[in-house]
């Protein structure tokens, strides 16, 4: 017999060998749930609603590919928390009370975060939360956050306004009752006083109020010249407008929470040209993973994600990639480790990602603005 | 075996919230049965919350925690009845309900003892014993209370506090003692939601916990003490029982089957006149 | 200066708002004895309905406005027959009432999330007098003055009505003894339902201004103006509208100053302190005569 030969026989008799070898990395068919508490209603049902259909379709792209081996599906199991602590944790317990759950994913709040964190550590559950801004939340292997951390991002801005626009006077609109938006806010003027740039006005607001044009004539009568918003979404939209309708015209710099199509279709054109940084927008996202996640999105719900819808997709993705590393019957203890083990998301619609110690960081930092046709654009001052 | 232990898993923590809740319309239950409807038990509860938080983050041992923190809810009632009695009863309501608002504000501004806007985090599970035991001690002293002269004294108070007065009852007296056993219950309970959310802030005592202690109350009968227990129990499981339904749905049937009780049993589950009713009219049928 | 003058504007209106919103709380507190936690949907609703309407039917502003008080009317009327008016005929106490009301505002408020699709919606431009009626000295948005002028024109019809005219009277005796009155004549049935509608109306009106000049029509607009139109009404006095429309309008400057010369947290501390300081020093309020005790 040839060599050739020799070899083609060899390698036609370990083909099988191979093939089983294959085939063993994949999990055992069935269906394996992941807990979902979601917020579709209460105060930020607007983002919560996003949040589960990013998720949605994540894991519904993942059956369809079959990533996890052959007839082995994900299914989102929801609990509605509603923005409230109670009714999540005991939405929580009683997921990870069903056995066939095998990792869970939450919270929008920051302390809904950690009352549910504090359930999953000791129960070894795999918790993955997709919207809580708190740094340090993290506790590899059971828990992730796959939120693009806003401080960091806030800081970047903060730079790039100081270089681009070299103000010499910042006034700040801030929630007294957020510490989330009290410590960016916080690091954000340290940047700015660091600069030179003298505070000459800080004006508050309070969670619940509805009526900011006291606020929008307080800050205008400062003449800064910058305005850095610093408050949730409804806060955000109204003082901008209400700031606009004044007849001001000087520059305002923002946070993600304008980045969602709702608010410019709230807000209308006043909207324009107001930069903040976000990790993901449908309408400036380029990498073909990016692109690729805004045309299934749309063809699902048929409207453009926004960056939760993305958080949530990604949340989902960081599962599902730890659950191709196993085989047989995972447990949850083993989804955690191969969790752990994950460098960085594949395929992720940010256009590159990092995993460092379970928490996410985009690689790059964008800079968009609404354009007045209502259109995210990357900003130009 | 197994499914029981499950099905204990899945809704231990509803059990948790429950008993917890039930402190609080215990609490409220109270001072409504001598004739006041107050939210006056958040305060307390958020006393005995902050302060309870502290001394847990200190280290020190559960029963002083339990302890203190009913203290300080006595205190804070104290100071409230002295202030407030002087009211009549309709005020009452808008007064505590005021309290309430301040409060909040409060806790925001105090940040030594609340942690402020940050809250605060507790680093231990309340141990389901504990709170099983406080319950049924505070069931025991309100089952002693029920029968006592003060039980008695406060019922004639509610139906009637000119007629009250007429027979001898000390009106103040029984009214501060109603407000202290308040303060106290509030006190512990806050305590122990505290350690059951394991974190607390300006929001965790606000008018969510006060329309939920109140409807709680009275929805399972401010008329016997039984009453805040069960109405309590019911209050809480009700979301678990919604899931069942469209999640968007959810607080639309919660409040549908809220609505539904208070219209046909007004006076709440535990309605101690109805029973008695039906007792006697089955008595005489006989 | 122009900073105070402006201020004091946005206070004004602000106030006006508070102000509006409780008379329509007080009317039911004063007059039908309830602790109406549903009022705040009231609100909410009319700016709903007032949204639609301008959206879809492009009416002039009055209209939209008067939509936005009949949605609210009719709303307020369904809450009270099929929450209070049960009780009432069973002669409970309006204990319940509050049960019942904190229910309706579970149903309402979650309604009004979907009807807004959980988001914040803001009225098309054209739909609302929108421009500067003055610049200088003091920038005057239309709006804002329409809504001092609702305060006024509202108040001074309300007090009116409650005082001087027969209705007035029905509505009173009612809210005093409805066997008594309807000894006397009076259908406590369609008077309470009349007093309902007027306090959902007004409410509502509060609400539809509120979501024009706040840009925020959502569940969350009649929340706010829940609790500070009941500071209101405990400030001003719940029997008489003059103190609660005025206590309304203190309000809303307080709010704009002190948020202004302190910080926001502070705000809610004055406001709130200042209520108690009514409550416990004079209960019956700027303008309420002495304060009676249902024995």
């Amino acid at each position: 017999m040839t060599s050739l030969k020799k070899f083609l026989r060899l390698t036609a008799a370990l083909l099988p060998t191979l093939g089983a070898i294959g085939s063993a990395w994949a999990v055992d068919p069935g269906t394996y749930k992941i807990g979902f508490v979601a917020d579709r209603t209460g105060v930020v049902a607007f983002a919560g609603v996003s949040y589960a259909q990013g998720a949605q379709l994540a894991v519904e792209q993942v059956n369809a590919a079959g990533s996890l081996g052959q007839g082995a599906k994900l299914e989102i199991v929801e609990r509605e928390g509603g923005s409230d602590v109670a009714k999540s944790i005991q939405g929580y317990n009683q997921l990870i009370a069903d056995r066939n759950v095998i990792a869970t994913s939450c919270c929008i709040f920051s302390n809904i975060a950690g009352a549910l964190k504090a359930i999953a550590l000791p129960n070894k559950v795999p918790l993955v939360f997709y919207g809580a801004t708190m740094p340090n939340l993290p506790s590899l292997p059971f828990v992730y956050n796959v939120t693009g951390l806003p401080g960091l991002q806030e800081i970047a801005l903060s730079k790039h306004l100081v270089e681009v626009l070299k103000p010499k006077t910042v006034a700040y609109f801030v929630l007294s009752d957020n510490d989330a938006f009290q410590a960016r806010y916080k690091a954000s003027r340290e940047i700015f006083e660091a600069s030179g740039a003298k505070t000459v006005g800080v004006v508050t607001a309070l969670g619940a109020d509805t009526d900011f044009t006291a606020q929008a004539t307080e800050v205008i009568s400062y003449k800064p010249d910058l305005i850095m918003v610093y408050v949730t979404q409804i806060p955000a939209s109204s003082f901008i407008a209400a700031v606009r309708a004044r007849g001001w015209t000087g520059r305002m710099a923002t946070n993600e929470a304008v980045s969602p199509a709702a608010v410019f279709k709230k807000v209308g054109p006043a909207l324009a040209g107001v930069p903040f940084s976000v990790g993901f927008a449908a309408d400036v996202a380029d990498s073909p993973a990016g692109k690729a996640f805004v045309a299934s999105y749309n063809k699902k719900f048929g409207a453009d994600p926004d960056v939760y819808a993305a958080q949530g997709f990604t949340a989902m993705q960081l599962i599902a990639q730890g659950m191709e590393k196993l085989s047989g019957k995972p447990t949850r203890e083993q989804l955690a480790d191969a969790m752990a083990k994950l460098p960085s998301i594949r395929d992720d619609v940010y256009g590159g990602v990092n995993l460092v110690n379970g928490q996410v960081e985009t690689k790059q930092n964008l800079f968009l603005a609404w354009s007045p046709e209502g259109k995210i654009v990357r900003w130009k001052p | 075996m197994d499914n029981l232990s499950d099905l204990w898993a899945t809704y231990r923590s509803t059990v948790a919230f429950a008993m917890v809740n039930a402190m609080f319309a215990l609490s409220t239950y109270v001072v409504l049965s001598a004739g006041f409807l107050s939210f006056s038990t958040v305060v307390f509860g958020a006393m005995g919350g902050f302060v309870g938080a502290q001394m847990v983050i200190h280290g020190l041992p559960l029963a002083i925690v339990f302890i203190v923190s009913g203290l300080a809810g006595l205190l804070v009632s104290m100071v409230v009845a002295a202030v407030f009695l002087r009211l009549n009863s309709h005020w009452m309501a808008l007064a505590s309900l005021a309290l309430v608002l301040i409060t909040r504000v409060v806790v925001l501004n105090a940040t030594t003892l609340t942690g402020g806007v940050n809250g605060l985090g507790i680093p231990m599970a309340l141990p389901l014993d504990w709170l099983t035991g406080i319950l049924v001690l505070t069931v025991l002293a309100f089952y002693a209370l029920y029968h006592s002269w003060f039980g008695i004294a406060s019922r004639v108070l509610r139906e009637d506090p000119s007629v009250a007065a007429c027979m001898g009852v000390d009106l103040r007296k029984v009214q501060f003692i109603a407000f202290g056993i308040s303060g106290i219950v509030g006190g512990v309970g806050g305590a122990a939601m505290a350690m059951l959310l394991q974190y607390i802030s300006p929001d965790t005592f606000f008018l969510g916990i006060a329309f939920t202690m109140i409807a709680a109350t009275v929805l399972g009968g401010s008329y016997h003490w039984f009453g805040p227990v069960l109405g309590a129990a019911v209050y809480t499981a009700l979301p678990s029982l919604m899931q069942f339904i469209v999640p968007s749905l959810q607080d639309v049937a919660n409040g549908v089957f809220l609505l539904l009780i208070m219209v046909f049993l007004p006076r709440g589950l535990i309605d101690p006149r109805a029973m008695r009713l039906r007792r006697s009219a089955k008595g005489r049928s006989s | 200066m122009e900073l105070f003058a402006s201020q004091l504007l946005n206070g004004l209106s602000l106030g006006s708002l508070y102000g509006l919103f409780g008379i329509g709380f007080g009317l039911v507190f004063a007059t039908l004895g309830i602790l109406n936690a549903a009022q705040g949907c009231y609100a909410s609703w009319a700016a709903i309905a007032a949204l639609v309407v301008a959206e879809r039917a492009g009416l002039p502003f009055p209209l939209i406005m008067f939509a936005g008080m009949g949605a609210a009317a009719v709303v307020a009327v369904i809450v009270d027959q099929m929450g209070f008016q049960p009780l009432r005929a069973r002669g409970a106490d309006m204990l319940g009432a509050l049960i019942t009301s904190i229910a309706f505002w579970m149903i309402l408020d979650s309604l009004a999330g979907f009807a807004t699709g959980q988001q914040s919606l803001s009225f098309p431009p054209q739909s609302y007098p929108g421009q500067m009626l003055l610049t200088q000295p003091v920038p005057l948005p239309a709006m804002q003055l329409i809504a001092i002028l609702a305060l006024v024109v509202v108040a001074i019809g309300t007090h009116l009505l409650m005082t001087r005219s027969a209705i007035g009277s029905a509505i009173r005796a009612v809210g005093w003894n409805p066997v008594s009155a309807a000894l006397s004549g009076v259908n406590s049935r369609y008077v309470i339902m009349l007093t309902a509608a007027l306090s959902g109306a007004i409410s509502g009106l509060a609400g539809t201004l509120g979501g024009v000049l706040t840009s925020n029509v959502s569940f969350t607009l009649g929340q706010g103006l829940m609790l500070k139109g009941f500071a209101a009404v405990v400030v001003g006095g719940y029997s008489d509208v003059r103190g609660t429309a005025i206590a309304g309008v203190v309000l809303g400057i307080l709010e704009v100053f002190v948020g202004q010369y302190f910080s926001a947290s502070y705000r809610d501390a004055f406001t709130y302190s200042l209520l108690l300081v009514f409550l416990l020093v004079k209960p019956q309020g700027l303008f309420g005569k002495g304060s009676f005790v249902r024995a």
